[in-house]
């Protein structure tokens, strides 16, 4: 018999039964053609070890709905364009995204919320939030506000007055060895500065978070179109890197740079103005941030400034930017990247500083 | 005639809903299918949400092409191979976005030692090597590796049985090449 063909020898590894007895004695004493599988067998590993796909978290239930509502959003260009107005979609999408997820940004990890199907917000805005805003919006999301600082389980559900909240992340936080492990577990573009100002550690803590999908489920009380609807706003991949101190203490965070995807948000039974209009009313809801959130304007990302602070725009990188000031210690800047990547750097140090890394790694 | 797997990312979804009953239909299909998707997905892109975002895509591609899965013998081949071809679009995508980030001059910093040994053997340059091979080659080697069989990686690419070795063998040399460049 002639030497066994190298597809043969191939499908050998996998599916031995497939291969005729006549090729496999013939492999059996030939040896040119044993080199040559075990060639082709490494090979065969190799690729196997290489492509075996990571751990996959797949709900049916939320993709099912996440699709069904892809289907039911309204195509860009086609209904709006119709009416001669454009914008107004996204306009009114954006209360929404803001008040679902404006706790996780108010606490400073980085994140936000937009509607992607029907919002994309492609810069960042102050939003003057007070101290009982904040406890409003805690007391309507049923979630602390020191939970909203980072201490959420990977999942996790919330009643609501009007249905039910719930989170999942694809994985808990964890810390990594170093930035390029970050990007690549993330594909986020976050480096670190190459020149650090002085009293700022060099080495830091990097801790990345999985991609987090945060779903309501509007009970049928909820009355109107949004009753018995679904929304869902992910968020994420994000990076942190917390720089401690020079001297070497690691207990002291002098400097914090973050990255995060920018959110997207679908809904499955209702449109973006009956969610913001029904989100927007809720009690409890002080009526100036209601107000806020609705003058925003149609594709700003808002950056909630915190009682004691200022909210200023500048550039950063040639994107617009919040810089918030005013505080004794702490100083930070926010902005959005054209990649749709949002960006935070925040620390214990002065102005001047603050921007020299941001502009380093913007 | 040779299936086409096109799916340009970010397309529109289709002009309406179908019927209710189409509907349902499509809805079992995808839920069959939809782990196997992800699956392969994520083999390719290495991320499991980012798999999950492609294989939305896929099943929205999918209802147009078939609304009514049942009446189609391939529909679950079609899936399987537009999650192998969708995924490497996207990472094709990205390649081309580092590409631009080098020439703007946003380039990452350089590696330590240590995280070069780390990353010699990452998803990312696996990913990057997927990218560089033609895409048949692929495609055949993610279908193969995710867990399909033989007859069903044929299916998926619509090639006979016996020709997925031929492909499958030339398309494993061609990654160690790659990997080794």
């Amino acid at each position: 018999m002639s030497h066994v063909s190298s597809p043969v020898l191939r499908r050998l590894h996998d599916e031995p039964r497939a291969v005729p007895d006549s090729a496999q004695a013939h492999l059996a004493g030939c040896s040119r053609c044993q080199a040559r599988h075990t060639t082709i067998r490494q090979d065969a590993r190799m690729a196997a070890r290489l492509l075996t796909a990571p751990p996959v978290t797949a709900d049916p239930d939320l993709a099912w709905e996440r699709l069904q509502a892809r289907l039911r959003a309204p195509r860009p260009g086609t209904v709006a364009a119709r009416v001669g107005r454009p914008r107004r979609m996204t306009r009114l999408s954006l209360g929404t995204g803001t008040l679902v997820t404006a706790g996780v940004v108010l606490a400073g990890a980085g994140a936000a919320a937009a509607l992607s199907t029907v919002y994309t917000p492609t810069h960042v805005a102050p939003v003057p939030v007070s101290r009982g805003d904040l406890r409003a919006l805690s007391s309507i999301s049923q979630i602390g506000l020191g939970q909203l600082g980072g201490g959420l389980p990977p999942s996790g559900v919330r009643q609501l007055p009007f249905g039910t909240l719930s989170w999942t992340s694809a994985g808990p936080a964890e810390t990594v060895t170093s930035l390029a492990q970050a990007r690549a577990q993330t594909h986020l573009p976050v480096t670190g500065p190459a020149s650090l100002p002085s009293g700022v550690g060099s080495l830091p803590r990097v801790m990345v978070q999985p991609k987090l999908t945060v779903t309501i489920r509007f009970s049928r009380e909820a009355g109107g179109a949004v009753g018995g609807s679904t929304l869902v706003v992910s968020a994420g991949p994000g990076v942190v890197a917390q720089y401690g101190s020079s001297s070497g203490s690691s207990r002291l965070t002098t400097l914090v740079i973050a990255a995060v995807q920018r959110p997207v948000a679908t809904s499955a039974g209702a449109t973006a103005r009956q969610l913001e209009a029904f989100l927007l009313s809720r009690p409890g809801l002080p009526a100036s941030l209601a107000q806020e959130i609705r003058m925003l304007g149609t594709t700003a990302l808002p950056v909630p400034v915190p009682p004691g602070m200022t909210g200023r725009h500048i550039t950063v990188g040639g994107s617009p930017a919040v810089l918030l000031t005013g505080s004794a210690v702490a100083t930070g800047v926010v902005w959005e990247d054209s990649h749709g990547v949002v960006h935070g750097v925040g620390g214990l140090l002065n102005q001047t500083d603050i921007l020299h890394v941001a502009r380093q790694i913007g | 005639m040779r299936a086409s797997y096109v799916i340009r990312p970010g397309a529109a979804p289709p002009a309406a809903v179908p019927p209710q009953a189409a509907f349902s239909s499509f809805e079992e299909f995808f839920r069959a299918h939809y782990p196997a998707v992800v699956r392969i997905a994520a083999s390719v892109v290495g991320d499991s949400q980012a798999a999950q975002d492609v294989a939305q895509d896929v099943f929205i591609a999918a209802l147009r092409r078939f609304p009514d899965p049942d009446r189609c013998g391939h529909a679950a081949g079609w899936v399987r191979a537009a999650a192998a071809h969708t995924g490497l679009n996207a990472i094709r995508a990205e390649r081309r976005r580092d590409r631009r980030q080098q020439l703007s001059g946003v380039a990452a910093a350089p590696l330590s030692p240590e995280e070069t040994v780390l990353d010699s053997e990452s998803r990312t340059e696996v990913r990057q090597a997927l990218g560089r091979l033609p895409r048949r080659s692929a495609a055949v080697l993610v279908l193969r590796h995710s867990g399909l069989s033989y007859a069903e990686v044929a299916e998926a690419m619509n090639v006979k049985v016996g020709h997925v070795g031929t492909m499958l063998r030339r398309a494993e040399s061609a990654l160690r090449k790659e990997l080794q460049r």
